[in-house]
Protein backbone atom coordinates (compact mmCIF):
# COMPACT_ATOMS: atom_id res chain seq x y z
CA UNK A 1 0.00 0.00 0.00
CA UNK A 2 0.98 3.21 -0.71
CA UNK A 3 2.37 4.95 2.42
CA UNK A 4 0.27 8.19 1.91
CA UNK A 5 -2.76 6.64 0.14
CA UNK A 6 -6.17 7.93 1.52
CA UNK A 7 -4.29 11.04 2.43
CA UNK A 8 -4.87 14.78 1.51
CA UNK A 9 -1.73 17.03 1.93
CA UNK A 10 -0.79 20.45 1.14
CA UNK A 11 2.36 22.12 -0.25
CA UNK A 12 2.93 25.75 -0.37
CA UNK A 13 5.53 26.80 -3.12
CA UNK A 14 4.91 23.37 -5.32
CA UNK A 15 5.77 24.81 -8.46
CA UNK A 16 9.65 23.97 -7.74
CA UNK A 17 12.70 23.42 -5.79
CA UNK A 18 11.88 21.56 -2.43
CA UNK A 19 7.97 21.91 -2.55
CA UNK A 20 8.19 20.36 -5.78
CA UNK A 21 10.18 17.47 -4.65
CA UNK A 22 7.72 17.24 -1.82
CA UNK A 23 4.67 17.19 -3.77
CA UNK A 24 5.69 14.97 -6.22
CA UNK A 25 6.88 12.42 -3.49
CA UNK A 26 3.39 12.51 -1.89
CA UNK A 27 1.48 12.10 -5.29
CA UNK A 28 3.56 9.12 -5.95
CA UNK A 29 2.81 7.52 -2.58
CA UNK A 30 -0.75 7.94 -3.53
CA UNK A 31 -1.79 11.35 -1.80
CA UNK A 32 -4.15 13.55 -3.39
CA UNK A 33 -1.66 17.05 -3.13
CA UNK A 34 -2.76 20.76 -3.11
CA UNK A 35 -0.20 23.04 -4.11
CA UNK A 36 -0.34 26.98 -2.92
CA UNK A 37 1.91 28.79 -5.19
CA UNK A 38 2.17 32.63 -7.00
CA UNK A 39 2.71 30.71 -10.22
CA UNK A 40 1.31 28.58 -12.96
CA UNK A 41 0.94 24.90 -11.86
CA UNK A 42 3.91 22.78 -13.03
CA UNK A 43 2.52 19.79 -11.66
CA UNK A 44 -0.28 17.77 -13.85
CA UNK A 45 -0.87 14.72 -12.13
CA UNK A 46 -4.90 13.75 -11.78
CA UNK A 47 -4.33 14.02 -8.15
CA UNK A 48 -2.96 17.29 -7.77
CA UNK A 49 -4.97 20.36 -7.57
CA UNK A 50 -3.26 24.01 -8.10
CA UNK A 51 -4.31 27.31 -6.17
CA UNK A 52 -2.61 30.17 -7.77
CA UNK A 53 -2.25 32.50 -4.00
CA UNK A 54 0.01 35.26 -3.20
CA UNK A 55 1.57 34.06 0.13
CA UNK A 56 2.76 37.47 0.97
CA UNK A 57 -1.12 38.32 1.58
CA UNK A 58 -3.02 36.79 4.29
CA UNK A 59 -6.18 37.76 3.01
CA UNK A 60 -5.01 35.93 -0.04
CA UNK A 61 -4.37 32.89 1.98
CA UNK A 62 -7.60 32.90 3.79
CA UNK A 63 -9.94 33.03 0.54
CA UNK A 64 -8.23 30.21 -1.12
CA UNK A 65 -9.23 27.91 2.26
CA UNK A 66 -12.52 29.23 1.71
CA UNK A 67 -12.56 27.67 -1.61
CA UNK A 68 -10.68 24.80 0.34
CA UNK A 69 -13.47 24.30 2.16
CA UNK A 70 -16.19 24.00 -0.65
CA UNK A 71 -13.89 21.09 -2.48
CA UNK A 72 -12.33 19.06 0.37
CA UNK A 73 -13.76 18.04 3.66
CA UNK A 74 -10.08 16.91 5.40
CA UNK A 75 -6.42 17.54 5.16
CA UNK A 76 -4.00 15.73 6.56
CA UNK A 77 -0.61 16.98 6.00
CA UNK A 78 0.49 20.57 5.67
CA UNK A 79 4.20 21.26 4.52
CA UNK A 80 4.90 25.16 4.63
CA UNK A 81 7.84 25.08 2.33
CA UNK A 82 7.24 28.56 0.13
CA UNK A 83 10.14 30.71 1.09
CA UNK A 84 11.76 34.10 -0.87
CA UNK A 85 15.41 35.02 -0.03
CA UNK A 86 16.54 38.34 0.03
CA UNK A 87 20.28 38.22 1.41
CA UNK A 88 22.01 41.45 2.18
CA UNK A 89 23.75 43.14 4.22
CA UNK A 90 21.51 44.65 6.48
CA UNK A 91 22.66 48.49 6.20
CA UNK A 92 21.66 48.17 2.60
CA UNK A 93 18.69 45.35 2.68
CA UNK A 94 15.78 47.32 1.18
CA UNK A 95 12.59 47.32 3.80
CA UNK A 96 10.21 45.72 1.41
CA UNK A 97 12.08 42.70 0.49
CA UNK A 98 12.23 42.23 4.26
CA UNK A 99 9.02 42.50 4.97
CA UNK A 100 8.76 40.06 1.71
CA UNK A 101 10.60 37.76 3.69
CA UNK A 102 8.60 38.12 7.16
CA UNK A 103 5.11 38.03 4.86
CA UNK A 104 6.08 34.33 3.10
CA UNK A 105 8.26 33.07 5.30
CA UNK A 106 6.98 33.50 8.69
CA UNK A 107 3.44 35.19 8.55
CA UNK A 108 2.35 32.71 5.87
CA UNK A 109 2.92 29.37 7.29
CA UNK A 110 0.80 30.99 10.14
CA UNK A 111 -2.17 31.70 8.58
CA UNK A 112 -1.78 28.56 6.38
CA UNK A 113 -1.49 26.34 9.81
CA UNK A 114 -4.00 28.19 11.33
CA UNK A 115 -6.25 27.75 8.40
CA UNK A 116 -5.02 23.92 8.16
CA UNK A 117 -5.73 23.29 11.98
CA UNK A 118 -9.53 24.19 11.42
CA UNK A 119 -9.72 20.62 8.86
CA UNK A 120 -7.54 18.68 11.32
CA UNK A 121 -9.83 19.46 14.21
CA UNK A 122 -12.45 17.58 12.65
CA UNK A 123 -10.61 14.56 11.64
CA UNK A 124 -8.28 14.63 14.56
CA UNK A 125 -5.45 13.88 13.03
CA UNK A 126 -2.81 16.07 11.54
CA UNK A 127 0.74 16.77 10.44
CA UNK A 128 2.06 19.89 10.01
CA UNK A 129 5.63 20.78 8.69
CA UNK A 130 7.88 23.56 8.33
CA UNK A 131 10.92 23.82 6.10
CA UNK A 132 13.38 25.69 7.84
CA UNK A 133 16.78 26.38 7.17
CA UNK A 134 20.32 25.57 8.19
CA UNK A 135 20.54 29.34 8.42
CA UNK A 136 19.09 29.74 11.63
CA UNK A 137 22.02 27.63 13.19
CA UNK A 138 24.85 29.50 11.19
CA UNK A 139 23.62 32.72 10.75
CA UNK A 140 25.53 33.96 8.22
CA UNK A 141 26.32 37.39 7.15
CA UNK A 142 23.55 38.94 4.67
CA UNK A 143 20.72 36.49 6.29
CA UNK A 144 19.27 38.41 9.28
CA UNK A 145 16.25 38.36 8.36
CA UNK A 146 15.86 35.31 6.21
CA UNK A 147 17.38 33.61 8.97
CA UNK A 148 15.19 35.24 11.98
CA UNK A 149 11.99 34.00 10.22
CA UNK A 150 13.09 30.69 9.47
CA UNK A 151 13.92 30.41 13.39
CA UNK A 152 10.60 31.84 14.12
CA UNK A 153 9.24 28.75 12.09
CA UNK A 154 10.12 26.76 14.64
CA UNK A 155 8.93 28.88 17.77
CA UNK A 156 5.85 29.16 15.37
CA UNK A 157 5.60 25.18 15.06
CA UNK A 158 6.37 24.78 18.81
CA UNK A 159 3.64 26.64 20.28
CA UNK A 160 0.99 25.56 17.77
CA UNK A 161 2.34 21.70 19.01
CA UNK A 162 1.02 22.56 22.21
CA UNK A 163 -2.23 24.16 21.04
CA UNK A 164 -2.82 21.55 18.45
CA UNK A 165 -1.52 18.53 20.63
CA UNK A 166 -5.27 17.28 21.92
CA UNK A 167 -6.51 17.50 18.29
CA UNK A 168 -3.85 14.53 17.35
CA UNK A 169 -1.68 17.46 15.41
CA UNK A 170 1.93 17.39 15.66
CA UNK A 171 3.92 20.48 14.35
CA UNK A 172 7.51 20.16 13.44
CA UNK A 173 10.07 21.56 11.60
CA UNK A 174 12.93 20.41 9.24
CA UNK A 175 15.59 22.66 8.80
CA UNK A 176 17.41 21.65 5.40
CA UNK A 177 21.26 22.16 4.21
CA UNK A 178 21.30 24.01 0.51
CA UNK A 179 20.33 21.87 -2.04
CA UNK A 180 20.43 22.55 -6.19
CA UNK A 181 17.70 25.13 -6.42
CA UNK A 182 16.39 28.67 -7.43
CA UNK A 183 17.01 30.07 -4.66
CA UNK A 184 20.35 28.79 -3.93
CA UNK A 185 21.21 30.27 -7.48
CA UNK A 186 20.69 33.46 -6.18
CA UNK A 187 23.79 33.35 -3.85
CA UNK A 188 27.13 33.66 -4.57
CA UNK A 189 28.39 30.11 -5.35
CA UNK A 190 31.89 29.84 -3.37
CA UNK A 191 29.89 31.58 -0.23
CA UNK A 192 27.38 28.15 -0.50
CA UNK A 193 30.36 25.71 -0.79
CA UNK A 194 32.45 27.37 1.98
CA UNK A 195 29.17 26.86 4.38
CA UNK A 196 28.98 23.20 2.89
CA UNK A 197 32.53 22.71 3.81
CA UNK A 198 32.12 23.35 7.10
CA UNK A 199 29.42 20.53 7.63
CA UNK A 200 29.72 17.48 9.84
CA UNK A 201 28.70 15.81 6.38
CA UNK A 202 29.85 18.28 3.85
CA UNK A 203 27.67 17.84 0.94
CA UNK A 204 24.41 19.21 -0.41
CA UNK A 205 21.38 18.00 0.84
CA UNK A 206 19.75 15.54 -1.95
CA UNK A 207 15.60 15.05 -2.23
CA UNK A 208 16.53 11.51 0.16
CA UNK A 209 17.28 13.44 2.57
CA UNK A 210 14.59 15.83 2.68
CA UNK A 211 11.67 13.10 2.08
CA UNK A 212 13.39 10.96 4.71
CA UNK A 213 12.77 13.75 7.28
CA UNK A 214 9.31 14.06 5.82
CA UNK A 215 8.09 10.98 6.10
CA UNK A 216 9.28 10.35 9.42
CA UNK A 217 7.26 13.32 10.63
CA UNK A 218 4.23 12.57 8.17
CA UNK A 219 3.96 9.16 9.65
CA UNK A 220 0.97 7.48 11.87
CA UNK A 221 4.40 6.19 13.91
CA UNK A 222 5.22 9.68 14.69
CA UNK A 223 2.11 10.96 16.62
CA UNK A 224 4.43 11.12 19.94
CA UNK A 225 6.85 13.51 17.93
CA UNK A 226 6.05 17.04 17.88
CA UNK A 227 7.71 20.37 18.68
CA UNK A 228 11.10 19.13 17.29
CA UNK A 229 13.42 21.20 14.91
CA UNK A 230 15.50 18.75 13.01
CA UNK A 231 18.57 19.83 11.06
CA UNK A 232 20.02 18.16 7.92
CA UNK A 233 23.93 17.32 7.24
CA UNK A 234 24.67 17.09 11.23
CA UNK A 235 23.85 21.23 11.72
CA UNK A 236 22.70 21.89 14.93
CA UNK B 1 -35.96 31.88 8.60
CA UNK B 2 -34.86 35.51 9.23
CA UNK B 3 -31.26 36.45 9.27
CA UNK B 4 -30.88 36.31 13.41
CA UNK B 5 -32.39 33.30 13.18
CA UNK B 6 -29.71 31.36 10.90
CA UNK B 7 -27.33 33.04 13.06
CA UNK B 8 -28.67 31.58 15.96
CA UNK B 9 -29.06 28.08 14.88
CA UNK B 10 -25.16 28.52 13.73
CA UNK B 11 -24.01 29.18 17.45
CA UNK B 12 -26.26 26.61 18.66
CA UNK B 13 -25.14 24.15 15.95
CA UNK B 14 -21.58 24.65 16.98
CA UNK B 15 -22.45 24.24 20.86
CA UNK B 16 -23.79 21.27 19.86
CA UNK B 17 -20.74 20.43 17.81
CA UNK B 18 -19.12 21.13 20.85
CA UNK B 19 -21.18 19.09 23.20
CA UNK B 20 -19.99 15.61 21.12
CA UNK B 21 -16.97 15.90 21.96
CA UNK B 22 -17.00 17.00 25.89
CA UNK B 23 -17.83 13.93 28.40
CA UNK B 24 -21.49 13.91 29.58
CA UNK B 25 -20.83 15.98 33.12
CA UNK B 26 -19.12 18.70 31.03
CA UNK B 27 -21.48 19.07 28.21
CA UNK B 28 -22.74 22.85 28.08
CA UNK B 29 -26.35 24.35 27.96
CA UNK B 30 -27.39 25.16 24.66
CA UNK B 31 -29.50 28.21 23.86
CA UNK B 32 -29.73 31.76 23.41
CA UNK B 33 -28.99 32.89 26.57
CA UNK B 34 -25.89 30.23 27.25
CA UNK B 35 -22.74 31.96 29.05
CA UNK B 36 -19.88 31.92 26.67
CA UNK B 37 -16.95 33.78 28.57
CA UNK B 38 -16.99 35.12 32.24
CA UNK B 39 -17.53 33.77 35.51
CA UNK B 40 -20.80 31.75 35.11
CA UNK B 41 -19.43 30.50 31.76
CA UNK B 42 -18.90 26.53 32.22
CA UNK B 43 -16.76 26.47 29.20
CA UNK B 44 -13.09 25.98 29.23
CA UNK B 45 -10.87 28.25 26.62
CA UNK B 46 -10.01 25.35 24.31
CA UNK B 47 -13.86 25.01 23.76
CA UNK B 48 -14.58 28.59 23.12
CA UNK B 49 -12.09 28.78 20.48
CA UNK B 50 -13.26 25.69 19.35
CA UNK B 51 -16.95 27.21 19.30
CA UNK B 52 -15.65 30.45 17.16
CA UNK B 53 -13.56 28.19 14.77
CA UNK B 54 -17.09 26.45 13.82
CA UNK B 55 -18.95 29.70 14.07
CA UNK B 56 -16.37 31.46 11.88
CA UNK B 57 -16.31 28.70 9.09
CA UNK B 58 -20.23 28.34 8.79
CA UNK B 59 -20.59 31.77 8.53
CA UNK B 60 -17.78 32.38 6.39
CA UNK B 61 -18.88 29.39 4.23
CA UNK B 62 -22.56 30.88 4.18
CA UNK B 63 -21.93 34.68 3.53
CA UNK B 64 -18.95 33.63 1.34
CA UNK B 65 -16.23 35.82 2.58
CA UNK B 66 -14.16 35.48 5.03
CA UNK B 67 -15.18 36.47 8.49
CA UNK B 68 -13.44 37.01 11.87
CA UNK B 69 -15.14 37.59 15.15
CA UNK B 70 -11.73 38.39 16.89
CA UNK B 71 -10.38 40.76 15.78
CA UNK B 72 -9.59 44.35 17.80
CA UNK B 73 -12.89 45.62 17.49
CA UNK B 74 -14.35 42.61 19.45
CA UNK B 75 -11.45 42.89 22.08
CA UNK B 76 -11.63 45.77 22.50
CA UNK B 77 -15.42 46.30 23.35
CA UNK B 78 -16.73 47.32 26.97
CA UNK B 79 -19.43 44.56 26.87
CA UNK B 80 -17.47 41.26 25.22
CA UNK B 81 -19.19 39.66 21.97
CA UNK B 82 -18.32 36.24 23.58
CA UNK B 83 -20.76 36.80 27.13
CA UNK B 84 -23.70 34.56 26.02
CA UNK B 85 -24.55 33.33 22.82
CA UNK B 86 -26.89 36.17 22.32
CA UNK B 87 -24.76 39.01 22.56
CA UNK B 88 -22.49 36.93 20.54
CA UNK B 89 -25.52 36.33 17.88
CA UNK B 90 -25.61 40.37 18.09
CA UNK B 91 -22.14 41.16 17.48
CA UNK B 92 -22.30 38.65 14.67
CA UNK B 93 -25.60 40.11 12.54
CA UNK B 94 -23.22 43.57 12.80
CA UNK B 95 -20.54 42.65 11.30
CA UNK B 96 -22.77 41.08 8.79
CA UNK B 97 -24.67 43.96 7.95
CA UNK B 98 -20.88 45.40 6.89
CA UNK B 99 -20.37 42.87 4.69
CA UNK B 100 -24.11 41.73 3.32
CA UNK B 101 -27.00 44.88 4.02
CA UNK B 102 -29.87 43.02 4.99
Amino acid sequence: MDLYSGKTALVTGATRGVGRIIAEHFLSEGASVIGFARGEPSLTAAAYHHVQVDLADPMAIQKAFLGLHKQITRLDIVVNNAAVLTSQYAMIMPPAAAQAMVNVNLLAPFIVSREAAKFMRKSKWGRIINIGSMAVSLEPIGDSVYAATKAGLSTLANVMAKEFGPMNVTCNTLGITAIESDMLSQLPRDKIDAIIAGLPVPRFATAADILNVVDFFAAEASSYVTAQTVFLGGVN
Amino acid sequence: MDRREEVLAIILSALESLNLELPEAERVKVGPTTPLFGPDATLDSLSLVSVIVDVETALTMRWDAPISLTDDRAMSREISPFDTVGTLTDYVLELLQEIAPA
